[in-house]
């Protein structure tokens, strides 16, 4: 979504009202959506607020827009009594290497539906919009059991192997591999490059945006998926960041402070992430859902 | 693809492998459900252990949300061989543990090697730790329903003795008149209970009553009229305080216990795990005079709900038992019970007899003004279904505690209740 | 030409293999595996013997089965049209606007969504703490001036998760009615202009009908979604009653990792699973009518 695209229907908007010198009801409607926009966004304000209050303040009776005096006892706590550390390196392996699988067999599996003649082409094609409609979470108890025969639970790559199935990313790279003229493959193979060349060298550089943006909603996904690492990982080792902090006790009890420490630092990495990409993170959602940006 | 999942594998045993220490000591991973003055209380111990075993033995804790969470995770964890070395668990879910296959037999042997055995323990423990015969844990302490009081405000209120103990109370004429009498216009309380408590107290005043709850050859669950019309006389009892305005009708933990160190109600009935939380308190001088005695006996005998905390080491499926890591479980479960005077800090009867039966433990107050409960206990029956994060577990919370405040009747809640768990038998 | 045709099926194989081999062994492995063990009792990790369609009759006759499927019912009643409808007026509100205020708006709305639901849940259920819960601000006058634990309440416990639900996935929705609402001609609505149609006739005459595809595929999706729910529930729902609010999934997750009933937990999820499909099919086969009309 480019944003002088996004512009186009609010200046058209304008220009009909344009008989008005001031458009009353347009402000009044402005003002609200302001209003409703800082409501929504509160929650995530108030929790980052609490945060660096210190417990003190935290329970005093009032609200208190800002901390009177910054205080970052909460966060110090939490690195250094809990094990969130540990958590998340096992939320950042976990999620690139969740991302990496989806993009690269996703990417591969694309172009040979797109470019490549082969049986059981369609079959698998159809087999893939099927996948769509599955509810994975239906699936958590052989998940698991497949998943303790092969006794990989409780490790990263038991967390990884489930999440891995994202049709989506197939369906939309070939919808981008579709449109990529002919006439670059054909190119390409008249210099002698083989499948794999064209592919790395010429499609995915191509459609470099796309990549990227499904590599950072992928990502995003993996690191917030609940479910399933919370079923995997058995033990305090192997938990996820979204998962450890829901999961295990602080000795010390209902500290609210500390608990708002604890999210924040698990909704940073996508929120720095998101804030960082805008515009690649719509894109793919918009990509995903089937609706053109 | 293979070969990948091998190596990723690794990397993440190799990880786990980072987070203890050495190599050469054994590392005990220890998964409890303390949270609160207990868990502090725990923690202490758990952090003098590891400095008295430097080198040796180091526990490494976990403390996961205490019950259906906790029991889950040991249980599932178990079934594929990810367990953890030792685990808290509560002596009434025994049953249950051993019928899914989460616990490993603990055998006489392996408690003669830390100079542990049956007799180290009250009769009624050693008993409740085993499963037709075989040992499946080892107890740690002895918990249960106590009520807690506001010295100053029953001091003004010409309610205590001269050794500052309560008196009057018991009877239910008299603890209701007590109740009413602390009820005030601007908010203030008879009585201070968490409503996810109060099942404890229900059963408590069912065991007044001399109401049996199970009986298998008698048919059951509540096997008489007369055993649903007890169960159904508690719940009343409760609900009755809660319409009368005597005790709030919702109200959670952290709630009710702030409405009682804030004196807003003069009793508290809960279990003795809040007596670290009043202790400290105490100590820093942020709290009123405070006492902790048996419940009252409103009925015909005295009871109070109870159950044990015990240590047990998970089955763990399909792997291999290592002698040396089971010394050193072993060595970690003798030296809590043998350091359990610490844990009678957090209120806990100790299990371990030469404790309980300490000087030590007779000088600790309030501890010796309620012990007496552990005689006239109630403790969950010997089924399947008892225990926390267990069918009696959630029927109690499904049908009494709301029964408690009105949105069940406690006639048919008790019915309910009964069919409920005997349909699961 | 033969070596080509060789070497493009086995660049194919290549491509496509890993795709494959992923889609075999944990999607449509783990569902022949969930049909056949919901027809034994085994354990969740274990064998079990043949017991026939017991697990099923045993389920439907059970009262947490329909208290379940109830309450997921009542769950996707009370997010998926208020969120769509929600979600519309929020578009429209946005696409209204422009520049800074457009990205900020929008800022806004979406951040929530990309956070993990644990992150969600902490903050909230500090936000409806009932001790020191800035919502008890707004309960206290309406509760006789008694705080009120909105997720301990029974009667409070789905709306109270629908609100949270709502809020936290509605940047989805509006972001995919924003694309829908750029694509509408301003044209059309310079035409209605100077019929001087007012907003409200504008809204009924022009948007609500060109919008209406995009809106059939946000009402879908969601659909879809939420009958999956578990996540919040399930986090709400900790040291509470769970069975009075209890939905399909974590149903499933009770029978099979609470009570180590493998047989009948994938029975369940069978039923689940069976239940997602229908509705995926008439849905599309809806969908498609519309669209071919």
């Amino acid at each position: 979504m480019s944003s002088e695209a996004i512009t186009r229907p609010a200046e058209s908007a304008a220009r009909l009202k344009g008989d008005r010198l001031i458009d009353f009801g347009g402000l009044a409607l402005t003002i609200v959506t302001l209003g409703f926009a800082l409501m929504a966004i509160f929650p995530v304000y108030w929790a980052v607020v609490t945060s660096f209050k210190s417990e003190t303040e935290v329970i005093a009776s009032g609200i208190a827009l800002w901390p009177s005096r910054i205080n970052t006892e909460a966060y110090e706590h939490i690195w250094t009594n809990t094990n969130i550390g540990i958590w998340y390196i096992n939320s950042f392996v976990t999620s690139t290497l969740i991302t990496a699988g989806v993009i690269v067999s996703s990417a591969g599996c694309a172009y040979a539906l797109s470019q490549l003649d082969f049986p059981g082409r369609r079959l698998i094609y159809v087999l893939i919009l099927a996948c769509f409609m599955v509810p994975m979470q239906a699936l958590i108890i052989n998940h698991f059991v497949l998943m303790a025969q092969f006794k990989l639970l409780n490790s990263w790559a038991g967390i990884i192997l489930p999440q891995l199935i994202v049709p989506v990313t197939i369906i939309v790279y070939k919808q981008f591999f579709d449109n990529v003229p002919r006439e670059f493959r054909e190119a390409a193979q008249m210099d002698g490059a083989g499948h794999f060349k064209t592919l790395f060298r010429i499609y995915l550089p191509m459609n470099w945006g796309i990549t990227s943006a499904l590599a950072i909603i992928t990502f995003i996904g993996a690191w917030n998926s609940f479910l399933w690492p919370f079923l995997a990982a058995t033990g305090e080792a192997t938990m996820t960041v979204p998962v450890g902090i829901t999961q295990v006790k602080d000795a010390y009890g209902i500290v609210y402070a500390r608990q708002m420490a604890s999210a924040v630092m698990a909704g940073l990495p996508v929120a720095v992430l998101y804030l960082i990409f805008q515009r690649r993170v719509t894109q793919a959602i918009m990509l995903s859902a089937g609706v053109k940006g | 693809m293979n070969k990948t999942i091998k190596r990723l594998a690794l990397v993440s045993t190799a990880l786990m492998a980072l987070t203890s220490v050495a190599a050469a000591q054994q590392t005990v991973v220890w998964w409890d459900f303390l949270a609160g003055g207990d868990g502090v209380r725990m923690k202490a111990l758990i952090d003098a252990f590891n400095e008295e075993h430097a080198g040796e033995i180091t526990i490494e804790g976990t403390t996961l949300e205490w019950g259906t969470p906790f029991y889950t995770k040991l249980q599932t964890s178990a079934a594929i061989g990810e367990g953890p070395d030792i685990a808290t668990y509560h002596l009434s879910r025994m049953p249950l543990a051993v019928d899914s296959g989460t616990l490993a037999e603990i055998s006489d042997e392996d408690m003669a090697s830390v100079g542990l055995s049956d007799d180290s323990f009250t009769a009624a423990a050693a008993q409740a730790a085993k499963v037709d015969g075989t040992r499946y844990g080892v107890p740690f302490d002895q918990h249960g329903l106590i009520l807690y009081y506001n010295k100053e405000m029953l001091g003004e209120a010409g309610m205590l003795d001269e050794g500052g103990m309560p008196k009057g109370l018991d009877g239910m004429e008299n603890f209701e008149a007590a109740l009413a009498q602390f009820t005030t216009d601007d908010g203030k309380y008879g009585l201070s209970m968490p409503t996810g408590d109060r099942y404890r107290a229900v059963y408590s005043f069912f065991g007044q009553q001399g109401g049996t709850m199970f009986d298998a050859e008698a048919g059951g669950f509540f096997p008489t009229d007369d055993d649903v019309n007890k169960l159904a006389t508690a719940t009343e009892t409760m609900k009755r305080w809660v319409d009368n305005g005597w005790t709030p009708a919702q109200i959670e933990s952290p709630a009710a216990l702030a409405q009682f160190t804030s004196g807003q109600a003069a009793f508290f009935i809960m279990g003795n795990w809040e007596v670290p939380t009043f202790t400290d308190l105490a100590a820093k001088g942020e709290l009123f005079e405070w006492g902790a005695v048996e419940l009252p006996v409103l009925f015909d005998q005295p009871a109070a709900w109870s159950d044990s905390h015990a240590f047990v080491i998970p089955a763990n499926g399909g792997k291999e038992n290592d002698p040396e890591k089971r010394a050193a479980v072993m060595e970690v479960i003798a030296w809590m019970d043998k350091n359990s005077l610490d844990w009678a800090g957090a209120g806990h009867i100790p299990a371990y007899n030469e404790v309980r039966e300490s000087e030590g433990f007779a000088s600790m107050k309030p501890q010796s003004d309620y012990a007496g409960f552990a005689d006239t206990a109630v403790f969950d029956p010997r089924t399947v279904l008892a225990g926390p994060a267990a069918p009696l577990g959630d029927a109690w919370s499904n049908f009494i505690n709301p029964a408690t405040t009105g949105e069940l009747d406690p006639a048919d809640a008790a019915m309910e209740m009964r069919d409920d768990l005997n349909s699961q038998l | 030409m033969i070596r080509d045709k060789r070497s493009e099926y086995l660049a194919a194989l290549i491509l496509v293999g890993p795709f494959v081999v992923i889609y075999g062994l944990l999607f449509v492995w783990p569902t022949i595996q969930m049909v056949m063990l919901s027809f034994t009792d085994a354990p969740l990790i274990g064998p079990g013997e043949w017991v026939g369609i017991e697990n099923y009759v045993e389920i439907l006759t059970h009262r947490l089965f329909r208290n379940a499927t109830w309450n997921t019912a009542y769950f996707v009643l009370l997010t998926v049209v208020p969120n769509t409808l929600v979600s519309l007026a929020i578009a429209m509100a946005v696409n209204r606007l422009k520049g800074w205020q457009q990205g900020f708006v929008m800022a806004c709305f979406f951040l929530p969504y990309i956070l993990p639901v644990s992150v969600v849940y902490l903050t909230w259920n500090w936000i409806i703490d009932v001790q020191y819960g800035l919502v008890q601000y707004i309960v206290r006058p309406f509760n006789g001036g008694e705080p009120m634990s909105l997720t301990r309440t029974i009667p409070f416990f789905m709306p109270t998760v629908a609100v949270v639900t709502i809020w936290w996935t509605l940047g989805f929705n509006v972001l995919l009615f924003i694309a829908g609402l750029r694509n509408i001609s301003p044209e059309i609505y310079e035409a209605a202009s100077l019929d001087s149609a007012g907003r409200w006739r504008q809204f009924r005459k022009i948007t609500w009908p060109l919008i209406w595809p995009v809106t059939a595929l946000v009402l879908t999706i969601q659909l879809i979604a939420q009958l999956k729910i578990f996540d919040q529930v399930y986090l709400f729902s900790i040291g509470g009653r769970q069975d009075p609010t209890i939905v399909l999934v974590q149903y499933i997750y009770k029978l099979a990792f609470q009570q180590n009933k493998g047989g009948e937990g994938a029975a369940a999820a069978t039923l689940l699973f069976a239940m997602i499909i229908i509705l995926s099919v008439l849905q599309y086969q809806a969908l498609r009518a519309r669209g071919e009309k």
